[in-house]
């Protein structure tokens, strides 16, 4: 990398001579590797997933959650340094509360966006401190039932998405949500597009245990809370995510045959 | 002569000249806090039953003895088997009730634990605000009462004050309430033994039967109130209930209203 | 020793995104005496090795309890275990004072976690260099969380940190599935046993150098130390390292074999 050596690297809020800052980079290298995270907008509403990869047996399965709820009606997936996305996490929920003590009213999903991007930005700017080490997709609704889905990456820049992906898988699971209809299907559709691609997005690094996390929030589907995916409703997605594949397989195999005839 | 309060007990102009103000920094005299509520709600009373605990507080806000705002809910649900009613200052009530406890209830449910605040905690909590705004003689100009099941499941009714006093009873009111409803309400539950006698029916029929008194004696009461029964089920609130069976023919029996007698 | 220009201070990431400062603290925990804690189904257990400095000076205190229901076994800084646990206390304590209500374990270790990040985020901080194993009991039951300086934390049936832990861990690994129903008696030899693997050659556990701690559903937060861990240690029996000894098959105890290969990467905060 022509980056290390030259002495540009070293310190947060430093351009190098070609303009780049070097630190934001590398904070975005402890995003790529962390585990798979994606938010998908549907008419309806949003679906957050993560892939958690099981380092340990001993571990508490239903503990040690990673998609947090900042609001009511937001919630924030992210991928990279978990610490990180607590911290982040725990901004965004004084942000909201904020905004209750002003408004009296939920906080827009496109102001929090535009918050927390400010905040991450505000992070590149001094040497007394480094980027957040995360990509954060942030997701809700709003009073009025419209979806949102915003995806923030360590140098503070943000986008609105239909369909978001971070982290190890994100280029297998971009190519998945890109088949989907996102804008004409529900939330319950979507949560089993959503396992199916945390499913697929894991092919590359098979050997490794993982579990899918799932929540949602819609208007009429949740009540406009940030919830986690029931159960029997994740188990089903999951299933049938697992069926999905290895139907695929299937094809790919019996093309081989073919190619071999 | 002034008779401001940042005057009691100073030296008085025309005698000794004008007094240095100067020590009260930029505030340009005495900080005052609230002195006196202003909207203000009435009594709220409520009773524990065998199952659980039922509450009433009517939907009335008086600014002085206007009767201002008639639709004003003045009892909270607060977490699946929680109610919070309120007397006192409207404002103030709505400070608690919109900002604090909404707050406290996010930040409980964001956790996503499987805790969560029940009726003893959110009791606690409001005790100590209030307690806390006593200290700084900034009152929360409110008496409250709080229901629901305490930490063995049994029901739980707790009231506190403006001073942050605290006080249980299985049967408990405040404001008119507390000389009017009691008296009623002790016949049916005068310890906490006797809850366990007293069924949900029993209990409505008793809580409406204050209201219903309160309304006839209370000048700042009217005949519409919100009624709470918390059971295991959860919380059954209900606002704008209709006073039932409402009869002033009493009335011609009380001195100096009805014809007289003697 | 190896150097790299990227390890001076906790503000800087390495070109592969890595914070060194952070993961060199997170080697001061392995220069600390063994922890080892466990939970079943009712209890949580805390028991570690403590260390003495010299032969007249007394043992290093491991396990601080925090609150009634509540209490931690630390490996690493513990100046800095100090810190934390007086800050522990402070939040379990405005938790009695303002709700009423013990402070549930996941958030008194979500608040050092916090605490922890925050000197990994900001310049002329140092992490913390202590581990933690938090054992506790709530209203959903008992609870064994770990934390890391990273501001990382973990709930696990059973975790250990500290030197030569890796053993410990093996030995919970092989162990674990029997933890749900284990009595509490028998959750502390669990615990013991573990802890014994990670003896190092020819020591031994003996009552001034081991700490056991206890809390359970409807039961106190209980520390056990000096004479009063003789009864655990007798029943745990053979309190002897097995390290060198060939009459018994304990593969495990090289540090190499299949489960320790696969054991988990516990610096690794990123997944």
């Amino acid at each position: 990398m022509t980056s290390i050596g030259t002495g540009y690297d070293l310190s947060n809020s430093v351009f190098s001579p070609d303009g780049r800052n070097f630190q934001v980079e590398y904070a975005a290298k402890a995003v790529e590797n962390g585990g798979t995270a994606i938010g998908l907008r549907c008419q309806d509403g949003v679906v957050l997933a993560v892939e958690k990869l099981v380092m340990s047996k001993l571990l508490v399965e239903s503990s040690n959650r990673r998609i947090s709820t900042v609001d009511r009606h937001i919630g924030i997936a992210f991928s990279g340094l978990i610490p990180d996305g607590r911290a982040f996490v725990n901004r965004a929920r004084d942000q909201a509360a904020q905004w209750r003590r002003n408004f009296q009213s939920p906080m827009p999903i496109s102001s929090i966006a535009d918050d927390m991007g400010g905040l991450a930005q505000a992070y590149t700017l001094y040497s007394s401190v480094r980027p957040f080490g995360i990509t954060a997709i942030i997701g809700g609704v709003d009073e009025d039932g419209k979806p949102g889905l915003y995806m923030i990456e360590p140098s503070g820049l943000y986008w609105g998405y239909y369909g978001a992906a971070t982290g190890k898988g994100r280029q297998a699971a971009k190519a998945e949500i890109e088949k989907l209809d996102l804008a004409n299907i529900t939330i319950r559709e979507a949560v089993k597009h959503a396992a199916r691609i945390i499913h697929s997005a894991h092919e590359d690094s098979k050997d490794k245990e993982f579990q899918i996390e799932m929540t949602w929030v819609g208007k009429e589907e949740t009540g406009g809370r940030h919830q986690v995916v029931p159960k029997e409703l994740q188990e089903e997605a999951e299933r049938l995510a697992k069926k999905a594949l290895e139907g695929e397989d299937d094809d790919e195999d019996e093309e081989k045959e073919k190619m071999e005839e | 002569m002034n008779h401001t309060p940042e005057n009691w007990g100073r030296p008085r102009d025309d005698i000794y000249g004008f007094y240095d103000k100067s020590f009260l920094q930029n505030t340009g005299g005495a900080q005052q806090h609230t002195t006196r509520p202003v909207v203000t709600g009435t009594s709220v009373v409520a009773l524990k039953y065998n199952g659980g605990v039922v509450m009433a507080a009517d939907n009335l806000a008086s600014y002085g003895s206007l009767a201002r705002f008639t639709d004003i809910k003045r009892i909270k649900q607060v977490g699946d088997h929680t109610i919070v009613g309120a007397g006192g200052d409207i404002s103030d009530m709505q400070y608690l009730f919109d900002k604090l406890l909404e707050s406290v209830l996010i930040k409980e449910e964001y956790q996503n634990d499987g805790h969560a605040l029940r009726a003893p905690h959110i009791y606690s909590y409001l005790a100590r605000v209030l307690y806390n705004r006593r200290c700084k003689f900034n009152f929360l100009w409110n008496s409250i009462l709080v229901a629901g099941y305490d930490d063995e499941k049994k029901p739980f009714l707790a009231s506190a004050d403006l001073l942050g006093t605290r006080f249980s009873s299985p049967a408990l009111a405040s404001g008119y309430g507390a000389q009017l409803a009691i008296p009623i309400l002790r016949k049916i539950a005068p310890d906490e033994a006797s809850v366990t006698k007293i069924t949900k029916e029993q209990a409505i029929e008793a809580i409406k039967l204050c209201m219903k008194v309160l309304f006839y004696r209370d000048a700042r009461s009217m005949n519409k109130y919100s009624l709470a029964v918390i059971s295991e089920e959860g919380v059954d609130l209900t606002h704008g209930v209709a006073l039932e069976n409402e009869s002033w023919k009493f009335a011609e029996t009380v001195r100096g209203y009805g014809a007289q007698t003697v | 020793m190896f150097r790299n220009s990227y390890d001076n201070d906790s503000v800087t990431f390495s070109p592969q995104g890595r914070i060194f400062q952070v993961e060199y603290a997170l080697e001061a925990i392995k220069q600390g005496s063994a922890a080892v804690g466990l939970v079943s189904n009712t209890h949580a257990v805390l028991v570690a090795l403590k260390r003495n400095a010299e032969e007249l000076g007394s043992y290093q205190k491991k396990v601080i309890k925090i609150d009634s229901h509540l209490g931690l076994a630390l490996a690493g800084l513990a100046p800095d275990a100090r810190v934390l646990s007086n800050f522990m206390r402070q939040q379990s304590m405005s938790s009695r004072l303002i709700y009423a209500r013990p402070i549930p374990v996941a958030r008194v270790v979500n608040a050092i976690a916090d605490k922890a990040q925050v000197n990994t985020q900001t310049y002329g901080r140092r992490p913390y260099g202590v581990g933690l194993l938090i054992a506790g009991v709530d209203e959903t039951g008992p609870h064994l969380w770990e934390f890391q300086p990273s501001g990382m934390v973990l709930e696990y049936k059973g975790a250990a940190i500290g030197a030569r832990s890796q053993s410990a861990r093996t030995y919970l690994e092989r162990n674990f599935e029997l933890f749900p129903g284990l009595s509490r008696d028998e959750l502390v030899v669990h615990g013991l046993r573990a802890l014994r693997d990670s003896l190092a050659q020819d020591k031994s556990l003996t009552s001034a150098n081991t700490s056991v701690a206890v809390v359970g559903i409807g039961e106190e937060f209980k520390l056990y130390d000096g004479d009063e861990v003789t009864m655990w240690l007798e029943k745990v029996g053979d309190v002897g390292s097995s390290r060198g000894r060939t009459e018994i098959e304990q593969p495990e105890a090289s540090g190499s074999g299949p489960t320790a290969a696969a054991a988990p990467d516990t610096m690794d905060t990123t997944d």
